[in-house]
């Protein structure tokens, strides 16, 4: 049975919509993506399951419970957590406070120690700028905090939305290593990714978000052998002008 | 560990709090012993000043909200701690229009004090959540609003304030000693509350509210509660304030008043216990200057005009100073820690270098 399943989602920013009835699934221990060019809805479809964004319709199923309508921090005490886009940490928290922030959901002063302890295990760099304010961190840096953030409340689901924006391909090379890890580890995963090259060399499954609906799901070698990738990011002219206008 | 490592361990990690309170009793024993009656009254002042400050600190601070509001609180629990514990006889004269029953009520001071912040608390819980959703220019103004609605309602209600009229009679109970103890319990209560939980989530909503809501922080509800409690500590500050001042009219409660508690926040630096101390210290030393430089200008007529206003024009001059050179203010969002000046790489924990780096 799938962890999370999404039937008919659709959701709107004021009068535009911005989902059409999207349906995806996740189960225990996978690694999923969300692929697609800007603005077809991977990060409103994040945004809905955490309960940051209300659907209009459809509904959201986690662990045979239904959260379509909850309040974020109910969802968040469920086991979902969000990396939001953008690697939003608290600039001006230190980044124990930043942490302890993380594991108030669940907070047990004696967990908190060995949970500390293992963030520090996959992520040493956090150890050593542990009284700094995150926001004197390197972009990489954050991006870790935010991640290490997010496993401090021991989410059952983890949701990434886009790691590697912004970072160096070095540092792009370490965060995809780190979620690999972390699948390792036995944490299951959505991650929305632009980079759908890199994504879908560690993804287990995948799906083609176009203009609110999934066009294509299957394994990352389906996905691989039967689309074009590069077509869909740069072969018809939308796609070209929709990435013109972000860069 | 020996109990005194373990005691210079928790002084170590606790030494912005040595850094404030120790100065703050030795000085307040000093004054006490070689002091005039003059200066006594003064400190006393300070450390009531310091309870509001405190109290606004609590919420603006962590919040990253500008309150006008405040003022209205310290005069609500001004005025229920004052109808508490002043004598039947004395408000039947003073007040000929208050209500019998609260004509009757006598309390001894301390419990009217306590009430007086519940009373506060009480209106805030009332007003508040409306007022938490929102933030930004929409929040700085309808606190604002808040405080003029406050104010309005004090100077009107003459079966309960006396209308704009002076309220006399409370008796003289804040001393230089309860001063100082509330000063203290105040400190410790905005220290503690800046790491508890609801300090730090409130902080992370002032920090990015998105980013916030994302990990499950309830922004309104955090706010909100902050708010109440925040009240309820400057309806106590009111209520020692009313004890020490023991007259006093609506007018006390307003914006002039406000605006020397938020310039003393806004000097100092309202993000950190620190600052906001500081900036008490600062505001009120330079205050009290001015006043004697403007009595003595206008007494030995050096000038040939009168001067008024020296005090709040060079308090606000001071404010846009720091508010362009030093944002934070003086002291800036971080707090004071031992050692004060630090020898490079000597001494300095790797805590202590991260926040001397932020």
């Amino acid at each position: 049975m799938a962890m999370l399943t999404v039937e008919n989602l659709e959701a709107s920013y004021g009068a535009v919509k911005a989902l059409h009835g999207i349906s995806i699934e996740v189960a225990e221990g996978e690694l999923v993506a969300l692929l697609g060019v800007n603005g077809v809805g991977k990060s409103t479809t994040l945004k809905s399951i955490s309960g940051v964004l209300r659907p209009v319709k459809g509904t959201i199923t986690f662990l045979g419970e239904p959260i379509t309508n909850k309040t974020p921090e109910r969802i968040v005490r469920r086991g979902i957590s969000l990396v939001p886009e953008g690697r939003e940490i608290f600039g001006s928290l230190t980044v124990e406070e930043n942490l302890r922030l993380g594991a108030f959901s669940v907070y047990k002063r004696d967990r908190y120690k060995a949970d500390l302890e293992e963030v520090f295990e996959i992520f040493p760099i956090l150890k050593d700028r542990f009284h700094q304010a995150g926001g004197l961190l390197s972009g990489g840096e954050q991006q870790m905090l935010a991640i290490a953030r997010a496993l401090m409340a021991h989410p059952k689901l983890l949701m990434l939305d886009e790691p590697s924006l912004g970072l160096s391909p070095a540092m792009t090379d370490q965060i995809f290593a780190l979620i690999d890890s972390l699948r390792e580890r036995g944490s299951t995963i959505l991650l929305v990714e632009q980079n759908a090259e890199r994504a879908l060399e560690i993804v287990d499954r995948a799906y083609l978000l176009a203009n609110g609906a999934v066009e294509f799901a299957g394994t990352a070698e389906e996905l691989r052998r039967k689309v074009d990738i590069a077509s869909v990011y740069f072969g018809d002219e939308d796609a070209t002008d929709s990435c013109e206008v972000t860069q | 560990m020996s109990v005194m490592t373990r005691v210079s361990a928790l002084v170590r990690r606790h030494s912005t709090l040595a850094i404030l309170l120790v100065p703050l009793i030795v000085a307040g024993i000093a004054v006490n012993t070689f002091g005039s009656q003059l200066l006594i009254d003064m400190y006393t002042y300070f450390c009531v000043s310091l309870c509001m400050v405190f109290a606004v600190q609590m919420f603006m601070g962590n919040s990253g909200i500008l309150s006008w509001t405040h003022i209205g609180f310290v005069g609500i629990g001004a005025y229920a701690a004052g109808i508490l514990s002043t004598a039947p006889a004395v408000k039947s004269m003073g007040v000929p229009n208050m209500y019998p029953m609260l004509v009757d009520l006598n309390l001894p001071v301390l419990p009217s004090i306590l009430i007086g912040g519940l009373v506060a608390a009480a209106v805030a819980a009332v007003i508040g959540y409306p007022l938490m959703r929102l933030s930004d220019f929409a929040g700085v103004i309808t606190l604002f609003a808040t405080l003029i609605v406050i104010h309005v309602v004090m100077t009107q209600w003459d079966n309960v304030t006396n209308g704009p009229r002076t309220f006399f009679g409370v008796p003289d109970w804040t001393t230089i000693t309860v001063g100082i103890i509330a000063a203290i319990l105040v400190i410790l209560l905005a220290y503690w509350f800046r790491e508890s939980a609801l300090g730090l989530r409130l902080r992370a909503t002032r920090d990015d509210r998105y980013a916030a809501a994302a990990i499950g922080i309830d922004m309104v509800l955090v706010r909100y509660l902050t708010f109440v409690v925040s009240a309820l500590v400057a309806g106590i500050a009111g209520g020692l304030w009313a004890h020490y001042i023991t007259s006093f009219s609506p007018k006390a409660f307003y914006m002039s008043e406000m605006f020397l508690l938020l310039s003393m926040l806004v000097i100092g630096g309202s993000g950190s216990i620190s600052g906001a101390f500081s900036g008490t210290v600062i505001v009120t030393v330079a205050r009290e200057l001015l006043r004697q430089l403007e009595s003595w200008i206008n007494n030995a007529h050096v000038l040939s005009f009168e001067v008024y206003g020296l005090t709040e024009l060079v308090m606000a001059l001071l404010m846009v100073l720091v508010l362009v050179w030093r944002p934070g203010g003086v002291i800036g969002g971080q707090e004071l820690r031992w050692p004060l000046i630090k020898r490079s790489g000597k001494d300095t924990t790797p805590a202590e270098e991260g926040q001397a780096a932020a």
